[in-house]
């Protein structure tokens, strides 16, 4: 048992660099990897999923099909939109914050099933959300403000230009942090989430072939241990599919302070 | 070192989302009805708590 145990660290990192694996084709830094196409593979069940919830719409909806989607539209504009930018404003935004949340979500959930990779699991497509949604709200403040306004906008009016540039630099700063916060969150809690839950499938797999190599009354007994990290799993593998909801839900909610944000300071 | 890294790095993460739990759900006891509004804050606030976490735990797997 104990030899078997020994080569887990190898295969945590085989498993690990299987998680980076290089692209199908193309090179690294433009081709076609796995997460993409599974990122392709939820797009495709998320619009089929959204269609077929049209194609059925009725003044009353009916069905738990319909109801289920209509309820989570329904939490993601009263909850996101309507609860963090307000009426007033709420609707112009509401189809870009929804779009986000939905893609991360299908994506995050696809990810779970076994076998499955989420498509943001990896840092290139959270970037190119988180990206978008930077894009979205910079261009925003700059509509509302014009882009002499926006510069301005950064440092507090009222206080000696050496310290107002200084200020305005710091800004800039958290400004593009905010783009790199909502790409590194989302991909580090769906990449560290899927090595917990393989890490602990290994440890399962390890320990129980290790127990019934040769099979007698102790190796039921030897299989206790690796019963309970299963149940671990299990639990993690709850833990994760609420974290697949929370961080889509963070995502949206963060864009939609920011766009609130630039709304505010016209 | 860099698991013994990850784990000094998630006692702040640990003490952040401790905190902000603490704050919310007292802020409920106090006053139940802003419940909702409060549960998006605590969310948000642990988001960003989780994320300096998390690049803890991304750089001990990225440097070793």
């Amino acid at each position: 048992m104990m030899e078997a145990l020994d080569r887990l660290p190898d295969q945590i990192n085989e498993m690990i660099s299987d998680f980076v694996a290089p692209a199908m084709f193309g090179n690294d830094y433009f081709g076609f990897t796995q997460y993409i196409f599974w990122m392709l593979i939820a797009i495709a069940i998320l619009l089929i999923v959204l269609f077929a919830a049209k194609k059925r719409q009725s003044l009353v909806p009916h069905g738990r099909f319909v109801n289920g989607v209509e309820a989570l539209v329904e939490f993601a504009r009263n909850d996101i939109v309507y609860g963090v930018i307000g009426h007033k404003t709420g609707d112009k935004h509401m189809p870009f914050i929804l779009t986000v949340f939905f893609f991360v979500l299908i994506n995050n959930l696809v990810g779970l099933i076994p076998g499955c990779r989420p498509g943001t699991g990896t840092i290139g497509v959270t970037f190119a959300v988180a990206l978008c949604s930077f894009v979205y709200f910079i261009a925003l403040s700059i509509k509302i403000m014009g882009v002499g306004g926006y510069i301005k906008s950064l440092a507090p009016k009222g206080i000696a230009l050496p310290i107002a540039l200084l200020v305005a630099v710091i800004e800039a700063f958290s400004v593009i942090l905010r783009l790199v916060t909502l790409a590194i969150r989302l991909f580090a809690n769906m990449f560290a989430g899927h090595i917990a839950m393989g890490a602990f499938a290994l440890m399962v797999s390890v320990m129980m072939g290790a127990a019934f190599q040769v099979v007698t009354a102790a190796s039921f007994g030897a299989a206790l241990a690796p019963i309970a990290i299963m149940l671990i799993l299990i639990l993690i593998y709850a833990i994760e599919m609420l974290v697949a909801f929370i961080q889509a839900y963070v995502f949206a909610v963060l864009s939609a302070v920011y766009i609130q944000l630039a709304e505010g300071e016209e | 070192m860099g698991v013994i890294g990850y784990g000094l790095a998630v006692i702040g993460a640990g003490i952040g989302i401790g905190l902000a739990a603490f704050g919310a759900s007292q802020g409920i006891a106090r006053q139940p009805e802003v419940q909702g509004r409060l549960f998006t804050v605590f969310i948000l606030g642990c988001a960003f708590v989780e994320a300096l976490g998390l690049i803890g735990f991304v750089t001990a797997l990225i440097v070793r």
